[in-house]
């Protein structure tokens, strides 16, 4: 079969140099991507096999243009000789195009294990970078940010109307909040606590370690009710929990009390508690007396009756006149009962109650040894008249006032001191004395009718009891606050009209 | 003296004894004409192996997922092509006695078979031109190329710089 030979020169031909021109061409493409990236590998590798492929189109092309030249200008002994040399230069290309790219699958490992390494540190040091650029800016943020949060901590430290107490673990105190400075009677200025002790503050030191004991053991406690002494030596009952905590250098353990004041709230139940108590006794005393007070009335009367019919000097007279004192006397507590049950009749008129505090000191000073009591006054101005009923309210005052004698014994001082609320317009009236005071036990039950603690037959225990049920007919109120030793304050309010 | 350097002096000696009484025939081995030929064969054989290792790892990383290295693993594939193409050329050329290959003149061959079948002569004729796969071939690697270097350099523009 006889055959064109020129397609097969064309092709050989035209392919030899595209061949040649297409392997360079492919190398500046690879030679412009190295220039990109010195130390990519890949490109590197690329490199190689352009280069390699190069060789070989060059080895391969010109060996057949050659071939092809030799032929067509009937040189074909030359091309004989020469043909074994461009032979091997062309397998010997093909070799090293094959090994070079037989690597790609270990280049392409060792590029991927590079390039993540290179974008971890490109991380790292775009990381280093923006720290170094803004790190001014970074702490200046934190350190705002850490001040604020100190702040709004700091301000509920500062502001809270509960103590607030930080201690070590064997109660030296770390810290105190302002509150706590007022709760325990200290100034912020002059009294150092730094190292004091918590328990010195405390009234029952066995209660406060069983506190402590409970508080190391569970590590928290809650609502336990102590009593502190204050710098003044007043006793206050609060409410107190805890719990522990690390330090802000987690180097030692603090604990954490949040004290609550219920003094006040205590002593409202407590006077809520006395005021029920007196109504029940009033109820009761009421019901007595008015059952008491006819048989009394009759009793009287006929010894009255009979002493009519008697002479003074005889034996029978004399009886009959001490069963007429003591029906009298029993008549007399009967009413103070009936006064103290607010169940006896009151005649109340608008009056200066200053002047008829001048009418009750005239009295107490005229009917009583009190050369050495000092009996002082003080009014506040603008009071206006009240509507009272003048012979009870003298009776309530000489019964504090008396009561008052009694508690300096024969020297020390009487203050009367009327003062306005200025809230309500109520007058509260003061007794206070620097007596003997009363004893914390007995103060819930001075209004108690019948109690006493002087001795029998001294007195009928109905005074106080009487003062209370003439202030609370009156819409009023009467307290008392008390300390042995020290002397006893009696306030009495009296509404505004 | 320790048995390390015993054992080298022996060595040393045995080499020594080998290389003076050594035949020419030991010494080195003539390559005939076919020699090159095979070496020439197995060269394509082993284009073959690492053209188609090429192809099969970039398949493997995924790589053909991106058009640049789509168009390296065509060239690949055209590549295998054309060495069995060349191969086969060879083969047929310095093998087989079954084809008659003559020069007419500078514009004309004759293709003969031995079995008379033209269609061999035709394959033969047609195998001839394995320029119309390795040209193709580098085509694709230029492209491919083109492609890589496109879009590394749209990556590296959109890169911020620190």
């Amino acid at each position: 079969m006889i055959i064109s030979s020129l397609p097969i020169l064309l092709v050989d031909l035209v392919g030899s140099i595209l061949m040649i021109i297409l392997a360079f061409l492919s190398l500046r493409l690879v030679f412009k991507l190295r220039e990109q990236d010195h130390n990519n590998l890949i490109w590197t590798y690329l490199w190689w096999i352009c280069l390699a492929l190069s060789c070989f189109a060059v080895s391969r092309s010109a060996g057949h243009i050659l071939k092809n030249f030799l032929f067509m200008t009937g040189q074909e002994s030359f091309w004989a000789k020469i043909r074994p040399f461009s032979g091997a230069i062309n397998t010997f290309m093909f070799i090293v195009v094959g090994a070079v790219t037989l690597f790609f699958e270990r280049i392409w490992k060792i590029y991927q294990i590079v390039r993540k390494d290179r974008q971890a540190l490109q991380l790292a040091h775009k990381d280093l970078l923006f720290l170094n650029q803004n790190l001014e800016r970074l702490v200046e943020q934190r350190t705002n940010a850490l001040s604020i949060s100190e702040y709004k901590y700091r301000k509920i430290f500062e502001v809270s109307k509960d103590m607030i107490l930080v201690t070590e673990k064997d109660g030296t105190i770390v810290n105190l909040n302002p509150s706590g400075y007022n709760l325990l009677g200290l100034d912020r200025e002059t009294d150092k606590i730094d190292s004091r002790n918590a328990s010195e503050f405390m009234a029952e030191s066995e209660k406060w370690l069983d506190a402590m004991a409970s508080l190391q053991r569970e590590r928290s406690i809650s609502n336990v009710e102590l009593d502190i002494i204050t710098s003044e030596g007043t006793v206050k009952r609060i409410l107190l929990s805890g719990s522990m905590a690390e330090s802000a250098d987690n180097e030692v353990e603090t604990i954490h009390f949040l004290v609550k004041d219920i003094e006040q709230r205590k002593r409202m139940e407590e006077q809520l508690a006395q005021a029920d108590k007196l109504a029940s006794i009033g109820e009761l005393s009421s019901g007595v007396a008015h059952e008491i007070n006819n048989p009394l009335g009759v009793m009287l009367g006929y010894t009255q009756l009979l002493l009519r019919g008697e002479k003074k000097s005889s034996e029978r007279y004399a009886d009959l006149k001490t069963i007429e004192k003591h029906v009298r006397s029993c008549k007399t507590i009967v009413e103070d009962l009936l006064s103290f049950s607010r169940k006896s009749e009151t005649e109340k008129e608008m009056l200066d109650i200053h002047r008829v505090i001048d009418e009750v000191i005239t009295f107490v000073q005229h009917h009583s040894n009190i050369e050495h009591i000092t009996l002082e006054k003080e009014y506040s101005p603008g009071v206006k008249p009240l509507l009272i009923d003048e012979k009870k309210i003298k009776q309530v005052l000489i019964n504090l006032v008396v009561n008052a004698i009694h508690a300096v014994e024969k020297t020390g001082h009487i203050w009367i001191s009327t003062d306005l609320n200025q809230s309500t317009g109520d007058l509260m009236v003061k007794v206070r004395d620097d007596g003997h005071g009363i004893e914390k036990k007995h103060l819930k039950n001075i209004f108690d009718p019948f109690f006493t603690t002087k001795p029998t037959g001294e007195g009928t225990g109905l005074g106080l009891s009487v003062s209370y049920g003439i202030i609370k007919n009156h819409g009023g109120n009467i307290f008392v606050d008390s300390k042995a030793g020290v002397g006893t304050t009696f306030t009495v309010t009296l509404p505004a009209v | 003296m320790n048995s390390n350097n015993l054992g080298l002096a022996f060595f040393i000696a045995s080499l020594t004894g080998l290389l003076l009484s050594a035949d020419p025939v030991l010494a080195t081995q003539t390559h005939g004409q076919p020699e090159g030929l095979y070496v020439h064969q197995m060269a394509h054989v082993f284009f073959i192996i690492s053209m188609g290792s090429l192809e099969f790892w970039l398949r493997q990383r995924n790589l053909i997922k991106e058009k640049g290295w789509k168009y390296i693993q065509w060239s690949a594939v055209l590549f295998i092509l054309w060495n069995i193409n060349a191969a086969l050329v060879h083969f047929l050329d310095e093998h087989l006695d079954i084809l008659g290959i003559s020069k007419i003149d500078l514009w004309h061959m004759q293709v003969e078979s031995i079995q008379g079948q033209d269609s061999i002569s035709l394959m033969y004729y047609l195998l001839k031109l394995d320029h119309l796969l390795c040209v193709p071939a580098m085509f694709f690697l230029y492209f491919g190329l083109k492609t890589i270097l496109k879009n590394t350099t749209a990556d590296n523009g959109n890169r911020v710089k620190p």
